[in-house]
């Protein structure tokens, strides 16, 4: 029977997370739950000074403990910094000559259990020269300023400029200018699974890692240059990832000084950071200072936005830069901007550094514009939803900074949100309630690195004897159900029960290259590449089954719904596992399929002007927020949160549902709660007692909204989500904040305190 | 010095001579060897290391391993039947509550001990949020968490 129509059985099915019967076991190993034979426990000696001198370092009576393996200190690790980005690597294992904050690794020790690692490193003696410090970045840039790098003036670790269109035509035809400053605070990964590492190596000196990492690919490669191995000789396994969110995607000290305390010890070893590590010394998302300059016209018109970003780098080079010309592009792209320049200064601080979080620079940059698109529209005249939908990106639009924007619903997401919240019966709210709106844009199928045009995946399907699937990524599922997502891929080309189909654990053994998950790219990227390795498989077992159908040319078969069929006859067909068992009892091999996508349809940044195409998609979203105020206090009752959001197509609604709510729920947190606070580069709150995140009596009712606008290059019109659900939720709430009581806070975390006193002189300025 | 304690977990009953400043969680883990209770904080801060003990949700990192002897202690390894996963557990994948599935653990156990102590009970979402404040989730907004355990909060449906 011909069956040109395909039957959509898997995509759209509100599948769970396929290992998750595992986790609701108890079974699931996350890395602390790894127990190797003889195994030692590490402990890291981090400076308790901002900055200063390593004038010596004895580690004598360290080593006299009774059941102390090995310590080491920078003499034991080679003087190779590292940075996963193409900017000065600087952050060395074990520091050699200085520190530079507090919590910097400086000796580490590997014993029988912790108590005695601990007890070993409180015997470390460093004397250091203590040198003075500086924690704000615009001090840093002062002449008199004290300087972490010899060869770093002002402390300035990079100048990003853009310069799209003509900012000066743009001032020209404004009809207002605004000019507003935003503060964005340095805030915690707070995933539940601290970051852990464990290392064993063979007497042939094979080094097997086992990370709690969201990349093994990244882990391996950048293991391979302090530890002078070559790749083949390291090998990195990804267990269960108890959340990332970004933080768990490169190397930190802890892998390479695991590594080497199991070289030194020749015993596996494991070190699992603890809560106030997890605060004090993994990274953290930028603080930033946006200086937002936006003109407009009478017409509700944006004419240009000229933008000024600080970005407090912290001690050491990581992911600055690219986080930061994330902040940058979306100042420029996130509405119709004919007209953009950037300038962003990156700086060296004594402070904690910074790292990759759920959205990049985007909630940053988000922060400042959805901010000021409220205050613009108040002070024009504009309802803000109307203000918006004039200048919303379209499907089809060409940026001034070069995106190539093909699905698009963002007006729709604003509209549907909007409406869903009560926008137009909004003046009929009661008194200190109020409701706020904010849009925004990311990559829905991640970037082009930071290396290099590459934006890829690799995916290989193998059809085992009885025609179940085994597919094998390099990308970790750490926690969002991308392994879901891609079986449900595979499924539904193969025609298979998604149960049918397992994703094996990244192994970098066996795995294919990953670039890993960030900038919600999986689902696009390495589900395009599952559907092309899917395609493989098919097409294989086509030209096999055209022997065992006794047809001359597979042009006469259909394959659908796991059915391999002749064409215009309604009795010969034949399942998977008849070919697959076939096929292995006479040949032997099993079936395979490779399946490679990287996006033919970006553009890689001009080298000198930064102009272009980076994503092959865009994901856009809004949020609407609806808050009660209480003036006697300033806290805030954030009550009702609509996230509608473009996806292009949801493979699985629950996950998909399921990432918009702990985005929000992170946004909540930026919103108003979540700030590391430091005295002299010393963290005031590093448990979850002084740092708080949302917890379940502070959840507001949700409402999710999935806009489906099948993109025209993602699997199946898939657009990814994972990072865009953290993004508007601040500056919506914000916005819901001014609109309850009239006033404006322009620095995150808007707290009690903030609004009292914003209150306050409110009331004092009448 | 060294102390004898008896521990029943999940049913089984076991002696462990421990220092007295062994965690309860650390025994769980590391002595006894069960290592689905999560230890995300050590400071009884997030509730990673739920455990019922003697009937009640406790934080295993806040109790001495000496605190709990002679105690009855039900770890995440202990709810499933035989027959699968308990309709706890099961709420959680149906719902979608599972995403990193760290908190996990704990989470289905401060639930367990809400709907085991209020049988005769329907309980409504300010009680379920109310139990499960305790326990920190970074992934899911805690929205379908609270949506599996409220699945349950009708008076037959744990009995």
């Amino acid at each position: 029977m011909e069956n040109d129509k395909k039957h959509i059985s898997t995509i759209g099915q509100r599948i769970p997370r396929a290992d998750s019967a595992l986790i609701a076991s108890g079974e699931a190993q996350y890395l602390d739950d790894i127990r190797i034979p003889g195994m030692l426990h590490g402990r890291i000696l981090r400076s308790p000074h901002p900055h200063a001198k390593i004038r010596s370092i004895d580690t004598r009576k360290a080593e006299r403990v009774l059941g102390v393996k090995a310590v080491i200190t920078a003499a034991d690790t080679p003087k190779i910094p590292f940075c996963h980005m193409p900017v000065t690597p600087n952050k060395l294992p074990l520091c050699s000559d200085k520190v530079r904050f507090i919590g910097d690794e400086v000796a580490a020790v590997a014993a029988l259990d912790v108590d005695i690692a601990e007890e070993a490193v409180s015997l470390i003696q460093v004397e250091y020269e203590i040198l003075p410090a500086v924690f704000d970045p615009l001090e840093a840039m002062k002449p008199d300023a004290p300087m972490l790098y010899d060869d770093c003036e002002k402390n300035i670790a990079s100048r990003l400029v853009r310069n799209f269109g003509d900012v000066a035509k743009g001032l020209s035809e404004a009809d207002f200018v605004f000019e507003d400053v935003f503060e964005l605070p340095r805030v915690a990964s707070c995933t539940l699974e601290p970051h852990g590492c464990i290392a064993q190596i063979d007497s042939q000196g094979n080094l097997t890692v086992w990370s709690s990492t969201q990349s093994i690919t990244n882990i391996h490669e950048e293991l391979g240059i302090p530890l002078g191995l070559p790749l083949h000789k390291i090998r990195v396994i990804a267990p269960f990832v108890g959340g990332a969110f970004g933080n768990k995607s490169v190397i930190l000290p802890l892998e390479p000084i695991t590594a080497f305390l199991a070289r030194k010890a020749q015993r596996p070893v494991k070190i699992v950071t603890t809560r106030e590590e997890e605060f004090t010394c993994s990274r953290t998302r930028y603080a930033m200072i946006i200086r937002l300059k936006t003109g407009v016209k009478k017409d509700g018109a944006i004419t240009f936005r000229d933008a000024q970003v600080i970005t407090d780098n912290g001690a050491y080079n990581n992911k600055a830069q690219g986080i930061t010309m994330v902040t940058c592009n979306r100042i420029g792209n996130l509405y119709r901007v004919p007209h953009v320049r950037t300038e962003a200064l990156i700086v060296y601080t004594n402070n904690q550094y910074g790292g990759a979080l759920r959205g990049w620079g985007g909630p940053q940059a988000h922060f400042a514009v959805e901010s000021q698109m409220d205050i613009i529209a108040n002070q024009i005249g504009f309802d803000p939803l109307d203000f918006r939908l004039r200048n919303a990106n379209q499907p089809g639009d060409k940026t001034v900074w070069g995106w190539e924007i093909t699905s698009c619903g963002f007006s729709d997401c604003l509209r549907r949100a909007a409406q869903e919240i009560g926008w137009p019966k909004r003046r009929e709210k009661k008194k200190f309630r109020g409701i706020g709106i904010a849009g925004a844009v990311h990559s829905g199928g991640g970037s082009m690195g930071a290396h290099g045009p590459a934006n890829f995946e690799e995916v290989l399907v193998k059809l085992n004897s009885d025609g179940t699937v085994n597919v094998s990524v390099g990308c970790v599922d750490m926690g969002q159900g991308s392994s879901t997502v891609l079986a449900q891929i595979v499924a539904e080309e193969l025609g298979v029960d998604t149960k049918e189909v397992k994703v094996i654990t990244p192994d970098t053994d066996n795995a294919p290259r990953t670039m890993g998950p960030w900038g919600s790219r999986i689902t696009f990227i390495a589900g395009n590449a599952a559907r092309k390795a899917a395609a493989e498989v098919k097409s294989k077992m086509l030209t096999l089954a055209k022997d065992l159908l006794d047809v001359t040319d597979t042009a006469h078969l259909g394959f659908e719904n796991g059915e391999i069929f002749v064409r215009n006859t309604l009795a010969k067909h034949l399942g998977i596992r008849e070919v697959t068992e076939y096929f292995s009892r006479h040949f032997g091999q099993a079936i395979l399929g490779r399946g490679f996508y990287n996006p033919e349809n970006t553009v890689p940044p001009d080298r000198t002007t930064g102009y272009g195409n980076t994503s092959p998609a865009y994901s856009f979203c809004a949020h609407a927020a609806e808050v009660e105020v209480d003036p006697e206090t300033g806290k805030v009752e954030v009550i009702k949160i609509v996230a509608a959001h473009d996806i292009g197509k949801a493979i699985n609604p629950m996950l998909v549902e399921g990432q918009i709510d702990g985005g929000i729920a992170m946004g909540i947190g930026y919103a108003l709660l979540e700030e590391l606070k430091f005295d002299n580069g010393k963290t005031l709150n590093p448990t979850f007692a002084g740092y708080k995140i949302l917890n379940s009596t502070e959840k507001p009712r949700l409402h999710h909204i999935l806009i489906e606008t099948d993109d025209p290059n993602g699997p199946f019109g898939a657009k990814g989500v994972g990072e865009i659900a953290m993004i508007p939720t601040a500056p919506a709430i914000a916005n819901a904040i001014y609109d309850a009581v009239g006033v404006r806070i322009k620095e995150l975390p808007i707290s009690q305190g903030k609004i009292l006193k914003a209150l306050k002189e409110k009331v004092n300025s009448i | 010095m060294k102390h004898q304690v008896r521990l029943t977990v999940n049913g089984v009953s076991h002696e462990l001579l421990v220092e007295p400043r062994v965690t309860l969680l650390d025994a769980i883990r590391e002595l006894i060897g069960l290592t689905g209770t999560k230890k995300g904080c050590d400071t009884g801060d997030c509730g990673a290391c739920t455990v019922i003990l003697n009937g009640k949700s406790v934080n295993a990192c806040l109790c001495l391993a000496v605190e709990a002897d002679g105690g009855e202690v039900l770890t995440i390894e202990g709810l499933r039947t035989d027959s699968g996963p308990d309709l706890i557990q099961n709420a959680f994948i149906e719902h979608g509550a599972i995403q990193c599935g760290f908190c996990t653990p704990g989470m289905i156990l401060s639930a367990k001990a809400l709907l085991e102590n209020n049988l005769d009970v329907d309980l409504d979402e300010s009680q379920v949020t109310a139990a499960i404040s305790g326990n920190l989730c970074r992934c899911t907004g805690y929205e379908k968490i609270i949506q599996a355990i409220m699945s349950l909060v009708q008076r037959s449906s744990i009995k």
